[in-house]
């Protein structure tokens, strides 16, 4: 019942990488806690938005101030450490503060609800002064996990799944209704943890909730042993993921990472209030390009998330239109048991209908998925080579034959994508990493060649293997040039094949271009820096692309 | 030619070297003469034509690399000349036999502190102050980060690690001369009831220990053709080299866990993959460095042995110490 036993729990999560460990562990958790501080643990734990009371920079500079530490002395200790809550935490304790035994408890709730509540709206000084007593206070075992809160920054190696697994075996109840209950915004409180654990399941109380995703698996081989016309085939668009939820005459924009977005599409609510029906639909938000029926890029969309309450000016000089998937609600009926096959005609006839009996003109934004039917693998094969045509990012293949399941089922929906661009890069600058890569170089700058001078056009963090990160972490220590704070400049010597989905115009960046979702995908060490490519080079495959 | 007297011991990044001597401290190549500061794996060579140490660090060097070596030796504090230098070894308190090596250059001191650690370990000597004018310092844990709790209390966080998983096999993963010892040491003393296995690398050490007169808490031996479910319950000590050895699949229910001072840093515990660290070193941290360079008086220092940087601006800045940079 307390931020000691919550302690305690993080302590037991960290040290053991077993995942059944991990449930026993949160089970016991929860069934020896009250349900107010088990909601408050699920919110930290699941930890979505958990929400930033003083920034890790405040932090740092706290310390300083308080114990009249350096500060550049802090930031060494970062690169190491590569967590702001951590470093302040070993630096209290190697200055002794804190307490020694478990005097004094909190409850979670009064620390989230209320301590941290009116710290955060302080003027400066309180607010260090009232750091500093709180720390002081504390037993030292509680330290990280205060600071973790503190900055927002509390994680630990545990997922949204596994806390469904943990609580669904608790009360013996089916994983896809606590993942449900799970779904959407987790207010804490003693009702939220307690619908959570009921054992009985209604179905009104799931009103407002977003279904769990149905999510793809990257396409495999064996597929095209079996018949072609077993599956559906769709584009797989670059837009965001929604559920478009209307119940009770009620519409919410459910993302996959489970943000409410209503707001920032009023026109998509508008819309949707014209049907009549209620309905979950599974979708695709795209921004588009009406003229050459086309979506727009990404950053584009990007835009309109940012934007709460976009006016009507920006709503049409940035368009939106909304693509349907699939069908999983209709007028209250789950229909996610039914058979792609059967939920695709529910869909389609649905749609039609209301397209038809609507009395504004709702087919500029409603737009149906449109199926493809390839006749053999070969064809398959081709429209996912001419996916970048139309500006997808390759085939969406699915069985006819399955329910809308849960998670990432196995074989049920396979994405198949267009092979990525790819260009040979040199290193230039490599940076500390933070968190699990934290004391090591591990991310990267990669330049082209320009008028025999390297410009550097993309960074990319992913793409080794941890034996790759370590030597290459070794070699960037031996051939710094220069150092800018924890960025390194090194010498230009490794060649790096860099993939990306996309490459387009941008002014921000000194090469003029910019892409999306760069990664290494090898480590070019045949290749000598003369071999890597040039920025014309990259600007052909723009320029190709169309 | 020596020019500069900041010149009389050079760092290489094969070990640092004495000119006036012809000496190499802890090479990592076959030289003429190395002086061997202590036994662990990566402070000798084979291939020298002479070696010098403590007789302690002799003999566990001989039950590692084979007796078949020219090796001389000298107990701490005996005094001994080379090319007319004196010379002189001091414990350091890293592991058993280990030193600080003192070179006395007329009238100039220079003390290189080796691997050395202030905290009470009672399977070796205790670290021993010694003043001095040049002092070359190991910074391997130079950050404030580093703080080491006491020794007795991580013994009782492994005593409770083993003791609360009764149906599981604990495995500790620790380097076998030094820190297996002084682990031994310490769990022993926490009324520690179940059994402890221990690989032969380890064993072979605490026989040598033995042979020095330090008492080592009697272990099981580690077998792995053993019928895995007599370990259940138990401890079982193994050198990290074993970490992914295949045997380890072979246990259903195990907990690792791996004892170094770089585990009070939870990126690396992560990273390392071992389910729980605990944070005990050989090593000075921050504040025993400092402490040190205090205590031996040295008016000038240069650190050798990990990220020395933040070191040598904190010194800088409080203006206490002159610090010194090797020549490149």
């Amino acid at each position: 019942m307390s931020l000691n036993k919550f302690s305690e729990l993080f302590l037991n999560l960290d040290s053991n990488n077993s995942t059944k460990k991990k449930i026993e562990i949160l089970k016991n958790y929860f069934s020896t806690n009250d349900d107010l501080e088990n909601s408050w643990s699920i919110y930290l734990l699941t930890g979505k938005k958990n929400k930033r009371f003083i920034s890790g920079r405040y932090l740092k500079s706290f310390f300083s101030d308080i114990y009249e530490f350096p500060l550049w002395l802090i930031d060494t200790c970062y690169l190491r450490v590569g967590d702001s809550a951590e470093v302040i935490t070993l630096l209290l304790k190697s200055k002794n503060i804190g307490k020694n035994k478990f005097t004094q408890d909190i409850s979670l709730d009064e620390l989230l609800n209320k301590i941290l509540p009116e710290l955060a709206v302080l003027k400066e000084d309180e607010k260090k002064l009232r750091v500093k007593e709180i720390w002081t206070k504390l037993p030292k075992e509680n330290l990280l996990i205060f600071n973790k809160i503190l900055t927002g920054t509390f994680r630990v190696g545990v997922s949204i799944g596994l806390i469904t697994k943990s609580i669904a075996n608790l009360i013996n109840l089916d994983e896809a209704i606590i993942s449900h209950r799970l779904m959407g915004d987790f207010k804490p409180s003693e009702d939220s943890y307690k619908f959570l654990i009921n054992n009985k399941v209604d179905l009104e109380e799931l009103n407002y909730k977003p279904y769990p995703f149905l999510l793809a698996n990257t396409f495999e081989k064996k597929i095209t042993e079996e018949s072609i016309n077993s599956f559906q085939y769709e584009w797989k668009w670059d837009g965001i993921r929604i559920q478009l939820i209307k119940r009770l005459g009620k519409v919410s924009i459910w993302t996959r990472g489970q943000d409410l977005i209503n707001r920032s599409f009023p026109e998509l609510v508008e819309n949707t209030l014209f049907i009549k029906d209620d309905f979950v639909i599974d979708g695709e938000l795209l921004v588009w390009n009406f003229a050459e029926e086309l979506p727009m890029n990404f950053s584009f969309l990007q835009k309109r998330i940012n934007r709460k309450s976009p006016s009507k000016s920006i709503q049409n000089k940035i368009p939106i239109i909304f693509i349907a998937y699939d069908l999983l609600e209709l007028n209250g009926v789950d229909k996610r048991e039914l058979n792609l096959e059967n939920r695709r005609i529910n869909l389609e006839k649905n749609f039609h209908k209301w397209i038809n009996e609507s009395e504004k003109d709702i087919s500029i934004i409603f737009k149906i998925s449109n199926l493809l039917f390839p006749k053999n693998w070969e064809e398959v094969e081709n429209l996912k080579n001419k996916s970048r045509e139309n500006a997808t990012e390759g085939l969406v293949i699915k069985n006819k034959n399955s329910t809308y399941a849960l998670g990432r089922k196995k074989g049920i929906w396979w994405k198949y994508k267009v092979d990525p661009m790819q260009l040979d890069a040199v290193l230039i600058y490599a940076k500390g990493g933070s968190g699990k890569r934290a004391g090591l170089y591990t991310d990267y700058s990669f330049a082209l060649w320009k008028d025999g001078q390297l410009i550097k056009f993309a960074s990319a963090y992913s793409g080794l293997n941890n034996q790759e990160i370590k030597e290459l972490d070794k070699w960037i220590r031996k051939n710094t040039i220069e150092k800018f704070g924890p960025v390194r400049s090194v010498k230009p010597e490794m060649v790096f094949e860099i993939s990306f989905e996309n490459i387009q115009v941008s002014n921000r960046h000194k090469a003029g271009i910019s892409v999306r979702f760069p990664r290494i995908t090898k480590w070019r060490k045949d290749k000598n820096i003369k071999d890597a490519d040039t920025l014309e080079n990259a600007q052909k495959l723009m320029l190709n692309k169309l | 030619m020596i020019q500069k007297s900041t010149d009389l011991i050079k760092y290489s990044d094969q070990g640092l070297y004495c000119e006036l001597t012809d000496t190499w401290i802890d090479p990592h190549k076959p030289v003429k003469r190395a002086l061997i500061t202590h036994a662990h794996m990566d402070h000798f060579t084979f291939g020298c034509n002479e070696y010098i140490s403590t007789p302690e660090t002799s003999l566990i060097i001989k039950e590692r690399i084979g007796s078949n070596i020219n090796i001389k030796t000298y107990d701490y504090g005996k005094e001994f000349k080379i090319n007319g230098i004196k010379l002189s070894f001091h414990p350091s308190g890293h592991i058993l036999g280990s030193s600080q090596i003192k070179f006395n250059f007329g009238g100039e001191i220079w003390l290189i502190t080796g691997d050395f650690k202030r905290q009470i370990d009672e399977t070796c000597q205790e670290f021993e102050k010694v003043k001095t004018d040049y002092l070359i310092s190991e910074s391997t844990f130079g950050l404030p980060i580093f703080k080491w709790e006491e020794t007795q209390k991580i013994a009782i966080d492994i005593s409770k690690w083993v003791n609360l998983s009764p149906d599981r096999t604990s495995i500790l993963f620790c380097y076998s001369l030094g820190k297996a010892q002084r682990l031994l040491n310490e769990i022993n003393k926490t009324n520690f009831k179940n059994k402890i296995y221990t690989h032969t690398s380890i064993n072979k050490m605490n026989n040598c220990y033995k042979k020095l007169g330090i008492d080592i808490f009697e272990t099981n031996k580690f077998d792995k053709t053993q019928n895995i479910n007599k370990f259940k319950g138990n401890l079982i000590l193994l050198p990290p080299s074993l970490n992914r050895g295949s045997f380890l699949k072979k246990f259903k229910n195990i907990q690792t866990g791996f004892a170094s001072g770089w585990m009070s840093i939870r990126a690396l515990r992560k990273r390392s993959g071992y389910d729980k660290g605990f944070a005990i070193s050989d090593h000075a941290d921050w504040e025993a460095i400092l402490k040190t360079l205090n205590e031996t008086e040295a008016k000038n220092v240069f650190f050798h042995h990990g990220d020395s940087e933040a070191l040598i601006r904190y010194l800088n800045e409080k203006n206490s110490i002159n610090v010194l940079k090797f020549a490149p």
